[in-house]
């Protein structure tokens, strides 16, 4: 045993130390990117049990004991079917697009702490370039719905960039209040300026800009009850109406990538990331010591993952004007407001979030 | 006043989380989903699916294409054509029910003088053509002697 | 009020009534419903079904309607409690022993009996016993019968007795025991007995050839005219999915009462015949090739332009529209040519007079009001069965009188009061011969007269005729075809002018009045108007053996005067269109081109019959193939040509172009001086019998299998016969002129001597000469 390690300790001295790095770091995206898309074609899976348990149906469960495969055999489905390029499409940006709505959804990645020093690139401008990154997404559907060179792709484009562009500021709005509480953007010092029990995580303080994030989030996801994007009762599918097979099949994995990925941020910057809820509370926190830090991250994304499978079963989507009101005449004021106050607070000290 | 109420109400999303409370009871109701083919939903005694035509116990088929479910049908689904048998009897050369017309009315069924023209009970039945749902009188006879 | 109107009153509504009606009939003409099995308005009454019981006030039962006499101040319920319950029981006892076999009969949906008890009978019978069952019989191939749902109305029976004139059904047996059949063992030979079908109430009699192919309901019903005689019975063609499936009669007063004849109702079966010419073909190198149309029409007219004008010989039969005959004459005509004829049996062109040249717009009502016909030369009973129904009912009405000249003593179902049967030539004489023998004859002139020969018969029959109100002189088929036609035509409009009768001329044919009024005949032009050049007639085109042939819808070998002058002209010709909608061996032989044209219920058109009245009538279903209707092929072969005057954009403008031309005033043909002779020669005589008349008769199969259609033989009587030194048994040899058969020979007795008489238009007498004339018979 040891010396196989050994061997291959020995085998990797042989190798370059710039090839080392790459190796590294190409690991590190793997190990970030597998369980990643793992992830989303099990929340597939998880929005259609969930939403056909909340419309009294069952759901998938054909494939697979309760169904389990079915995310494989979509997978394969998609894999296996054909590409149709419009004729009139400008190929190239028609198969870019997908990438380009799909790499920002990984990049976004790199910055994501899952526990203290488990990190990619632990970078001190983690918020900020979340923020870019994530903002990158929003040409991806820009140029799917101009390469498709269809009127309801191309609506569906607009209507996409207007609401994403739209919700960055209110979102932007509720980041600084969060980087303001926490005195850094740093994502893992974010995550630490919250120790304590659960009552010290910025869920609490920040109630309003919480909620605000999330349904921006939401928005930002175009996902229901904020889909005009798509809108299959409007304009078919929206700005991917051209795509079909593993093109479609991208746009589809960017999208619920997205989504869990705001569910981290979520988590790390308003839940506490990885810490425990029970820090700091006498008996509780010594019965849950040994619950290492990601379980508690992965239980609270699974909380805010839920809650986008939820809202999408309970509620019916807005109307484009109302989207455009909400985001703008009431989202953007509160946040203001709510910065300000945090602001206040933190001048203040106020105990004991802010001392 | 009341705006200013309504406002600040409005902020507390009451509406919304009465329509998250919903959906939430329902996610943990038990569902009402029927598993097809393992499970089947109760059927009338009365229920109306795939059409058989009938014989008689010696073999004879009891149609003898006077044509009155040709007329009664409201979907215009059925084509009979008849001729005189060498017997002496008046025979359908031809009976067609068109599946993709048929509303499943009943009204054949309940014209018919002989009892020839049945709806089964049987309702696990596909087409993956349109010419599929052509069902010719053999193909009805055959099912009615499945049946039998 | 006139005095013999009175009035009555039925369910509060007050009617008014002519003396000695039935109360059916009032009822009938208010509109008022009251149901019926046995009375029939054509049939006399029988009130032996009982349904008709209505409650008349002051009478202590019910009376049946139809054998009740309007009384004046009547008062009539036909829908009180009284009626109502026993029209109830009436019915009930009329179903105890009918089965209930609706859905496999074919009177179902069209039954008066089904109608009858679902308006007035009850839903249940309280009957449990066993019903009765009857045997079928066998009527022959047009009738089927299923006895067991007859119901004793006897409709079949007082037809034949008083329609039909020959009783073939009657019933035996008492109550339940009641049949009602043919006595013995033997089918129904009426050439009427389709009207059969018709009356009965229920399904005990129907239509063999419809039987079982297709359901009342789902026929698609349009009306049309028969096409096989001048009377233009009016019919319903009832067609399933564009195919025939049966005809029946349209009730016209004025021309076909309720009845028609079974040749109009049957022949509709030849139109699925295998015969059908189905594609234009062009024969090429010897051999037949099917072409487009464009292809034969092209070979048609090139064939056509290279002919001089008076070699091109255009024959249609006397069954074509109107339409078909004036476009087939304006092509001939814009040719440059006369050579257009469609009196194709006609034996005699010594005078343009005759049959179809005038109109006689009483032939009907004359008949039907007449006390004394005169028939020349005429079968009428077969020839014209419509016709023979009117005097039928004249006889019924208030007796008739009966004079026949014939070749043969027909039997007529009418006893006639004199009766002269000889040759044309002998018939010639003995029409002479009454004629001379009426008063105020001495200044007629009749070549070859001598007063010796009028005998006492003659002057007998000159009594009844100039005794007699309203007499009629019908000139019928024989006479026609004879060789002697001029004269005796000629002569029977004298009697008529005489008499002071009605003269009707008769010949084969639908619209033979329709061809002379669109001009195609050789010496008359659109609208009657005398040809300036009188072209060719029908038997001179064959005797010259013009160059080229122009046929429409005709068959030479069985439509033709002379069959064997016409094939050799035909074979001989340089090129022969034939328009046919059928086809035959023999045509393959002498044609160049054939063009599918279609038959009857497949064209639009219009016919005048011998009345006068032009019927239109249009297309019932699709022709078969790629036939097209005669008109659009002459019009489409016109424009081919380059003539003028053949841009119709449709039927109508056809149409109207026929009717304007009628516009002109129409020279009346003269009569020829008749002319007598003496001859001792053995006669042929002939004429196409009923079934053997045109294209269609002759391919339905049910109509040849009849005792009224003619083999082809020599029918002689056992004298003539001897004096012919004929063997029993064994076939004899005919020659007429070039042409010579051997036939078998059957004795008929009813033929005068000095004929023979010999079948035109049937399998198997095509080689020979013209249907009179003199013939040798001799045994082999």
């Amino acid at each position: 045993m040891d010396s196989l390690i050994n061997a291959a300790l020995s085998v990797w001295q042989l190798i370059p130390v710039a090839l080392q790095t790459v190796l590294v770091i190409l690991a590190q995206i793997f190990a970030i990117i597998i369980p990643l898309m793992l992830s989303v074609a099990y929340y597939t899976y998880a929005e259609r049990k969930v939403i056909g348990r909340m419309q009294v149906r069952v759901g998938p469960n054909r494939v697979g004991p309760f169904g389990l495969l079915q995310p494989i055999a979509d997978g394969v489905k998609l894999f296996f079917k054909e590409i149709v390029v419009p004729v009139k499409a400008n190929p190239i940006l028609f198969y870019l697009a997908p990438v380009m709505t799909i790499a920002p959804a990984m990049a976004a990645w790199a910055v994501v702490p899952f526990q203290e020093g488990v990190v990619v690139a632990d970078i001190n401008l983690g918020l900020l370039y979340v923020l870019a990154i994530t903002s990158m997404g929003v040409y991806g559907v820009i140029v799917a719905g101009w390469a498709s060179n269809s009127r309801y792709a191309f609506l569906g484009a607009m209507r996409s960039a207007a609401q994403i562009i739209s919700y960055e500021i209110a979102m932007g709005f509720a980041l600084i209040s969060v980087l303001l509480a926490a005195g850094s953007i740093n994502l893992t010092e974010i995550v630490l300026a919250q120790q304590g029990s659960a009552l010290h995580w910025f869920a609490l303080p920040l109630l309003p800009i919480f909620v605000i994030y999330f349904i921006s989030a939401v928005a930002e996801t175009n996902r229901a009850p904020f889909d005009v994007a798509e809108g299959e009762s409007e304009i078919v599918a929206g700005f991917h109406v051209e795509y079909s097979g593993m093109t479609f099949a991208v746009f589809f994995l960017a999208e619920y990538a997205n989504m869990i990925l705001i569910c981290t941020l979520t988590s790390l910057m308003f839940l506490g990331g990885w810490l425990s809820p029970f820090e700091g509370i006498p008996v509780l926190e010594g019965l849950f010591d040994w619950v290492p830090g990601f379980i508690w991250l992965f239980g609270k994304i699974l909380l805010i993952a839920f809650l986008f499978l939820w809202f999408r079963a309970t509620f019916p989507r807005y109307r484009y004007d109302q989207i455009m009101r909400l985001g703008w005449k009431v989202f953007i004021p509160i946040t203001i407001v709510w910065l300000v106050l945090v602001g206040a607070a933190v001048v203040a000290e106020l105990p004991w979030w802010f001392d | 006043m009341s705006a200013a109420v309504k406002y600040l109400r409005s902020l507390l999303m009451l509406e919304l989380l009465a329509g998250l409370a919903l959906t939430l009871k329902h996610f943990f109701k038990p569902n009402i989903t029927v598993q097809f083919p393992e499970e089947q939903t109760p059927m009338s005694n009365r229920f109306r699916g795939l059409h058989a035509l009938r014989r008689y116990a010696n073999g004879e088929e009891r149609c003898i294409a006077c044509k009155l479910c040709e007329a009664v049908c409201p979907a215009l689904a059925i084509t009979i054509d008849s001729e005189e048998r060498d017997d002496g009897t008046r025979r359908a050369t031809r009976y067609d029910i068109d599946l993709s017309k048929c509303i499943y009315c009943g009204f054949c069924e309940e014209v018919c003088p002989v009892d020839s023209i049945v709806m089964t009970r049987h309702i696990n039945y596909h087409a993956e053509e349109r010419s599929e749902l052509l069902f010719d009188k053999a193909k009805l006879l055959a099912h009615g002697d499945a049946l039998e | 009020m006139s005095d013999d109107t009175l009035q009555i009153e039925v369910n509060g509504q007050t009617l008014e009534a002519r003396k000695g009606q039935r109360l059916i009939e009032v009822t009938d003409a208010a509109g008022i419903t009251v149901p019926r099995f046995c009375y029939h308005h054509k049939l006399p009454i029988a009130a032996n079904c009982r349904m008709c019981l209505v409650d008349v006030e002051k009478i202590p039962k019910p009376v049946p309607a139809c054998a009740t006499t309007v009384m004046d101040g009547m008062v009539v319920h036909t829908q009180s409690e009284r009626a109502l319950n026993a029209q109830r029981a009436v019915m009930e006892f009329l179903l105890i022993n009918h089965p209930l076999d609706c859905p496999v009969c074919d009177e179902g949906g069209e039954c008066d009996l089904q109608d009858t008890a679902l308006g007035f009978g009850q839903s249940e019978s309280a009957y449990v016993e066993n019903k009765r069952t009857v045997a079928s019989k066998d009527l022959g191939g047009l009738i089927a019968t299923e006895m067991t749902r007859c119901i004793h109305c006897t409709r079949c029976v007082r037809f034949g007795e008083e329609i039909g004139g020959i009783q073939e059904m009657g019933g035996t047996g008492r109550g339940e025991d009641m049949r009602i059949g043919t006595y013995v063992e033997r089918s129904v030979e009426s050439e009427l007995s389709g009207n059969m079908i018709d009356i009965c109430p229920v399904g005990a009699l129907t239509s063999k050839p419809f039987r079982f192919t297709a359901r009342s309901w789902e026929l698609k019903r349009q009306p049309s005219v028969a096409p096989h005689d001048c009377i233009g019975s009016n019919v319903e063609v009832h067609s399933v999915n564009g195919k025939v499936k049966r005809v029946v009669p349209i009730e016209n007063e004025a021309v076909n009462e309720v009845w028609i004849s079974d040749r109009d109702r049957f022949s509709y079966l030849a139109l699925g015949h295998q015969d059908r010419l189905q594609n234009p073909e062009i024969k090429e190198n010897g051999s037949w090739r099917q072409a487009t149309w464009e292809e034969a029409l092209s070979a048609a007219a090139e064939g056509l332009k290279q002919t001089a004008a008076d070699q091109l010989g255009v024959l249609a039969s006397p069954s074509q529209t109107n339409e078909d005959y004036f476009l087939l004459q304006q092509l001939v005509r814009g040719l440059g040519g006369n050579n257009i004829d469609h009196r194709l049996r006609q034996g005699d062109f010594s005078s343009n007079a005759g049959a179809g040249g005038q109109v006689n717009i009483n032939a009907i009502t004359a008949l039907q009001a007449t006390d004394l016909v005169v028939l020349v030369g005429s079968n009428l009973r077969k020839d014209q069965p419509l016709l023979w129904v009117r005097v039928r009912n004249a006889l019924r009405d208030h007796g008739i009188k009966l004079v026949v000249i014939n070749p043969k003593n027909y039997d007529l179902t009418i006893k006639a009061d004199a009766t002269f049967i000889g040759s044309p030539v002998q018939m010639a004489n003995d029409l002479a011969g009454i004629v001379k023998s009426l008063p105020d004859s001495a200044a007629l002139s009749i070549e070859g007269w001598q007063d010796s020969m009028a005998t006492d018969i003659h002057r007998q029959a000159a009594e009844l005729i100039s005794s007699a109100e309203k007499p009629v002189v019908v000139v019928g088929n024989q006479a026609y075809s004879s060789d002697n036609y001029a004269s005796l035509n000629s002569l029977a409009a004298m009697l008529a002018t005489q008499a002071g009768a009605e003269l009707i001329e008769l010949s084969y044919g639908a619209n033979s009045h329709g061809a002379f009024q669109a001009g195609a005949v050789a010496h008359g032009l659109p609208g009657g108007a005398e040809a300036s050049q009188p072209g060719l007639n029908a038997s001179a085109m064959f005797e010259q053996k013009l160059s080229s042939y122009l046929l429409l819808g005709i068959e030479p070998e069985h439509d033709c005067w002379n069959s064997s002058a016409a094939i050799n002209a035909l074979l001989a010709a340089d090129q022969v269109v034939v328009m046919n909608a059928f086809v035959t061996d023999t045509m393959r032989d002498y044609a160049d081109v054939l063009l599918p044209v279609a038959a009857f219920t497949e064209q639009s058109g219009s016919m005048v019959n011998l009345i006068g009245d032009m019927q239109r009538f249009r297309a019932n279903v699709k022709p078969l193939g790629e036939a097209r209707p005669a008109w659009k092929v002459l019009r489409v072969l016109g424009n081919h040509l380059e003539l003028d005057g053949f841009e119709y954009a449709d039927l109508k403008q056809v149409t109207e172009a026929f009717v304007k031309a009628q516009e002109v005033t129409a020279s009346v043909a003269t009569h020829i001086v008749p002319r007598l002779s003496e001859s001792q020669q053995l006669t042929r005589v002939a004429d196409a019998p009923i079934y053997a008349i045109d294209s269609l008769t002759r391919r339905t199969a049910p109509l040849q299998e009849r005792a009224d259609s003619v083999k082809a033989a020599v029918y002689i009587n056992q004298a003539t016969a001897t004096a012919q030194k004929l063997e029993a048994g064994k076939p004899v040899t005919v020659s007429q002129g070039k042409s010579s058969l051997s036939l078998d020979w059957v004795v008929d007795d009813l033929l005068s001597d000095q004929v023979v008489y010999i079948p035109a238009g049937v399998v198997g007498t095509e080689a020979l000469g013209s249907m009179v004339g003199p013939v040798t018979v001799t045994g082999s």
